[in-house]
C-alpha cells in the first residue's frame, strides 16, 4: 500500500491546485507546463542512462551532475557563435554537440578508466565545464533571436508546441533504445548487478563509459531547449536544471513499481516537478517558500518509496 | 596469487560425460583452485586441461565458455529487479526488427524451466519475488538456455537451501545428468555428495588423493579417511583449566529463518567449540549473542541474570566480547597503531576527565603486547604493518584490557601461520585458565577437537549435537558437520 503513495501524494496535490489556481487545468497552462518542463526532461533522460549503467545507489552508483552544466556549456557555444560570430545556426549546434561529447569522454575516463566515484568525478567536472562557460560569455547574457530557436519557443504543429513534440520523438527514441534492444537490456543488467553482468559476459567497463557518453549527448541535445526557454543564454541556469534533474529522476524512481529509475518515470518526475512550480506561482504561494514545500513533498514521496522497498526485502528475508 | 604457496601440486581430475563427479576436500585442500583453473580466472604453472578431446593451452573465461563450461557460482548474481526471462538470456538477449523479442524470450524460458528443470515459473516474474531455490534455477537456466553446455560446474549450491528445496535441485542436476551432460559437483555437505554423487574425487593438500567410484553410503568413513589423512599434530596446548559453574547460558534461542532452539551452556574457564558449515546459522548464533542481531525468541543468561542485549556495547558492558573472523575489517582500525587499538574498548577507565591520559594508555599497552607477545614490541607501530597472527593477538589485547567475562572467537586462527597459531591457541588456553568462559566458532575439526572441552555442532539452523570432545575423533566430528550423522545428541 506504502507503493501508492507517493503517486497518491501528487495526484490529491494537483487536484487540489485545479480547484484553487485559475484556469490551471486547461489546454493553455499544460500546454505552458510542458514546454517549462523540457530542458528538464531531456537531461533526466541523459541521467536516467548513467543511473541504469552505475546502479540505484546515489553515491556508489551511477551519477552524472554534468549534464545540465554540459547543456548550458554548449548553449553558451551556440549563443556566442550565432550572435558574436555569425556562425549558421547548423554548424554551432555541430560545435556545441563535439564539445559535449568530449565531456562525456571525460567523466568516463575520470569514472571507469581511473575509478573515481561518479559523484566525485562528475561534480568535479561541472565545476570545470561551469567555468568554461564563464570564459565563453565573459558571465553574460548573449540574446539570440535566429529563427531556430524562436520557432523552438513559439512554433507549433497542430496546436502542440515543436518543442513538445521534438521532445516526445526524444524519449520515444530513447525509451526504444534502452527498454527495446540488446544494448538497452545489457545496460541494465550492468546497473542492476555488475557481477551478475560480468558473468553473463557482457563488457560492464564498456557500457558505464558508453552511458556516460549518451548523457553528455542528452546534454548537448537539451543546449538547444535552454536557449529556447531562455531566448538566449543566461549564465547560472545550470543551477536550477540540476537540482529538477536529480529530483525529478529519484522521484520518477519512486513512481515506478519496481522501485528503480526508468525513463518515463524520470519523464513524469520532471513534468509533475514543473507543474507544481508553476501551480505555486499562479495560486500565489511565495517564491521563498515553493522551495521549501517542493523539496519536502520530495523527501516524503521518495522516503515512502524507499519504506516500501525495505518492507518488501523484509517479506522475502521471512 | 598465492605467494610462495603452491595451491595445486600435480592435481588430476577426470569427468566423463553423463556422471556427477563430487568434489570434495577441507578447507584450503585445492577444491576452489582447481575450479578457478578450470575457469581460466588462475593460470597453471603445468599440466594440461582438455576438453571433449581437445587440449586447451591457455584457457580464460571466454574460452572455457565457449568450450560448454558453465559455472552455478554460490552466489546467485542475479538482478533483483529484472524478469526470470530478463534474466535468463542476460548477455544473450534474442533480438527482432522491432528491438527485444520479449514474447519468445519468455516462452523459451518458461519452457526450458519446466521441460529441463520440472518447475513451473511464470517468466514475467521479478527476480525479487521468487524464493531462494527458485533464483537458483532460474540461475542454473541462464547457464543452460544456449544448450551447449557439455560440463556443468555447481559450487556448494544447496548451501542457501532447504531440505525439500534441495530435493527439487537434485532431480534437475539428475536430468542433465541424463542429457549426458558431465557434472562437478563442489560441496562441505558429504552426506548429499554420496546421495548424489557417482564418482567422487578427493582433494587434500593440494593433491587429488583419491577417486571413490560406487558411491553409496558406506563411502563416507573412506571419504572422510582421505579427507583428513593427517594425525591430530601437537599444536594444542595441554588443558589443564577447570571448568566451574555455568557463566553463560542459552535457552531456545532462536531467530527466524537462521537458527531456532538452541540450548547451549558455558562454563566459567570453559572453552566450547561450536561447529557446522558454513550457512549452518553458526556466523548468526554469535552475532546474536553479541547484539548484533536480535534473537526472536529464547534468553540469553549471564552469571544467572538474564540479559537483553540489543547492541554490542550492551555486550561489552555485560562482559561478553566477540573477536569477529574478518579482524582485517570490523576489529582493528588499521591505520592506528598498536597501542590505540589495544586502548579502543577502555577508554573510558584510562581516560582523566576528557582528555586521554597518554601515559596510562601506554603504560596498559605495553604491559599487554608485552604479555601477549605482539611483535613488534612498539606499541605505536602501526596495525597494518602487522602479521594476522599478530593483528589477532592485538584484538585479543583490547578484550583482556577490558576483563571480559565471555569470548567468542569467530574463526581465530584463519589465515595466520602455524607459529602465530600455535600461541593464539596458548593465549586462549591461559584465558579460560584465568576463568573466562570462551566460544570458538570454527570450520576447522582439527582445531575445535584439540582445543575444546565441548563441541556443539549446528546443521541447517538446528543445534544436532552437544558432546564432550574426549567421546568425538575427528572422523565423526566431520561426519556430524556434514550431516552424514543427521541425528543423536550426547554419544
Amino acid at each position: 500500500m506504502v507503493g501508492y503513495l507517493p503517486l497518491a501524494i501528487f495526484v490529491v496535490l494537483l487536484v487540489y491546485l485545479s480547484f484553487t489556481a485559475p484556469n490551471y487545468f486547461s489546454f493553455q497552462s499544460l500546454d505552458l507546463i510542458l514546454r517549462q518542463a523540457i530542458p528538464t526532461v531531456v537531461v533526466c533522460l541523459g541521467l536516467s542512462v548513467v543511473v541504469m549503467a552505475g546502479g540505484n545507489d546515489v553515491v556508489s552508483g551511477g551519477i552524472d551532475l554534468s549534464i545540465p552544466a554540459t547543456a548550458v556549456m554548449s548553449a553558451a557555444i551556440i549563443a556566442d557563435q550565432v550572435t558574436n560570430h555569425g556562425t549558421p545556426i547548423a554548424i554551432a549546434f555541430a560545435l556545441a554537440l563535439i564539445a559535449a561529447l568530449i565531456v562525456g569522454a571525460v567523466n568516463a575516463l575520470l569514472v571507469v578508466r581511473i575509478g573515481m566515484t561518479p559523484l566525485l568525478a562528475t561534480l568535479s567536472v561541472s565545476v570545470a565545464v561551469v567555468g568554461i562557460v564563464k570564459v565563453i560569455t565573459s558571465s553574460r547574457r548573449i540574446n539570440v533571436d535566429h529563427p531556430v530557436v524562436v520557432w523552438l519557443r513559439d512554433g507549433s504543429i497542430a496546436g502542440v508546441s515543436v518543442g513538445v513534440i521534438l521532445t516526445t520523438i526524444l524519449f520515444l527514441i530513447f525509451f526504444f533504445v534502452v527498454h527495446r534492444t540488446r544494448w538497452g537490456m545489457n545496460l541494465q543488467a550492468v546497473g542492476g548487478s555488475r557481477d551478475a553482468a560480468e558473468i553473463s559476459g557482457i563488457p560492464t567497463g564498456r557500457f558505464l563509459s558508453q552511458s556516460f557518453v549518451v548523457a553528455a549527448f542528452a546534454g548537448g541535445l537539451a543546449s538547444m531547449f535552454v536557449l529556447a526557454r531562455g531566448s538566449g543564454s543566461t549564465p547560472g541556469t545550470e543551477e536550477n536544471l540540476l537540482l529538477e534533474m536529480v529530483l525529478a529522476t529519484f522521484l520518477g524512481a519512486a513512481f515506478s513499481p519496481r522501485r528503480v529509475v526508468t525513463l518515463w518515470g524520470a519523464v513524469l518526475g520532471a513534468v509533475l516537478v514543473t507543474a507544481l512550480s508553476i501551480g505555486f506561482k499562479s495560486i500565489g504561494v511565495n517564491v521563498f517558500w515553493t522551495g521549501c514545500i517542493k523539496g519536502a513533498l520530495i523527501l516524503v514521496v521518495v522516503a515512502s518509496a524507499s519504506l516500501s522497498l525495505r518492507a518488501s526485502a523484509r517479506g522475502h528475508a521471512a | 596469487m598465492f605467494p610462495g604457496v603452491q595451491a595445486l601440486d600435480q592435481a588430476s581430475l577426470y569427468v566423463a560425460p553423463g556422471e556427477i563427479h563430487g568434489l570434495v576436500g577441507e578447507n584450503g585442500a585445492g577444491k576452489s583452485t582447481i575450479i578457478k583453473v578450470l575457469a581460466g580466472v588462475y593460470a597453471r604453472d603445468s599440466g594440461t586441461v582438455t576438453i571433449n578431446g581437445t587440449a586447451y593451452d591457455t584457457l580464460t573465461p571466454a574460452s572455457v565458455h565457449a568450450a560448454g563450461v558453465r559455472f552455478i557460482h554460490q552466489e546467485l548474481h542475479l538482478v533483483p529487479h529484472f524478469t526470470v526471462a530478463e534474466s535468463v538470456f542476460m548477455g544473450q538477449e534474442i533480438s527482432g526488427v522491432f528491438g527485444i523479442d520479449r514474447k519468445t524470450m519468455n516462452a523459451r524460458a518458461s519452457a526450458f524451466l519446466s521441460e529441463t528443470l520440472h518447475v513451473d515459473i511464470a517468466p514475467n516474474t521479478l527476480i525479487r519475488d521468487l524464493g531462494i531455490a527458485e533464483r537458483k534455477l532460474v540461475q542454473i537456466a541462464r547457464a543452460l538456455i544456449d544448450n551447449k553446455a557439455r560440463i556443468v560446474v555447481f559450487d556448494e549450491p544447496t548451501a542457501p537451501l532447504a531440505m525439500a528445496e534441495i530435493e527439487q535441485l537434485f532431480a534437475a542436476i539428475r536430468r542433465l545428468k541424463e542429457r549426458g551432460i558431465a557434472i562437478i559437483y563442489v560441496s562441505h555437505y558429504l552426506g548429499e555428495i554420496t546421495q548424489l554423487c557417482d564418482r567422487v574425487t578427493v582433494f587434500r593438500n593440494g593433491k587429488d588423493v583419491a577417486v571413490e567410484d560406487n558411491i553409496d553410503d558406506a563411502s563416507s568413513d573412506s571419504i572422510i579417511r582421505h579427507m583428513v589423512g593427517r594425525a591430530l599434530d601437537a599444536l594444542y596446548p595441554t588443558k589443564h583449566h577447570a571448568v566451574e559453574a555455568p557463566i553463560l547460558k542459552l535457552s531456545g534461542l532462536t531467530s527466524e529463518g537462521q537458527f531456532s532452539g538452541i540450548d547451549l551452556t558455558v562454563g566459567k574457564g570453559e572453552i566450547v567449540g561450536l561447529g557446522g558449515l558454513i550457512g549452518s546459522g553458526r556466523e548468526e548464533l554469535t552475532d546474536t549473542i553479541y547484539g548484533l542481531k536480535q534473537p526472536t525468541s529464547g534468553s540469553i543468561e549471564l552469571g544467572g541474570r538474564e540479559l537483553t542485549i540489543s547492541t554490542p556495547s550492551t555486550a561489552v558492558a555485560a562482559g561478553i566480547v566477540l573477536v569477529p573472523r574478518d579482524r582485517r575489517h570490523d576489529g582493528l582500525v588499521l591505520d592506528l597503531s598498536v597501542g590505540d587499538n589495544i586502548n579502543l574498548a577502555s577508554l573510558e577507565e584510562i581516560a582523566d576527565l576528557w582528555l586521554e591520559n597518554r601515559r596510562s594508555a601506554a603504560r596498559r599497552s605495553d604491559a599487554l603486547s608485552e604479555k601477549l607477545d605482539i611483535r613488534p614490541r612498539n606499541s605505536s607501530a602501526i596495525t597494518r604493518f602487522l602479521s594476522g597472527g599478530n593483528q589477532q593477538k592485538v584484538v585479543l589485547a583490547r578484550w583482556l584490557a577490558t576483563g571480559s567475562k565471555v569470548f567468542i572467537l569467530d574463526e581465530p586462527t584463519v589465515g595466520v601461520d602455524i607459529g602465530a597459531k600455535v600461541e593464539i591457541y596458548q593465549l586462549i588456553e591461559d584465558l579460560a585458565a584465568q576463568g573466562a568462559g570462551i566460544i570458538i566458532s570454527s570450520s576447522d575439526p582439527a582445531e575445535l577437537l584439540g582445543l575444546c572441552d565441548r563441541v556443539a555442532v549446528l546443521m541447517r539452523g538446528r543445534m544436532i549435537a552437544d558432546r564432550p570432545t574426549d567421546t568425538l575423533d575427528i572422523d565423526s566430528l566431520i561426519a556430524l558437520t556434514t550431516g552424514f550423522e543427521a541425528t543423536g545428541d550426547a554419544a
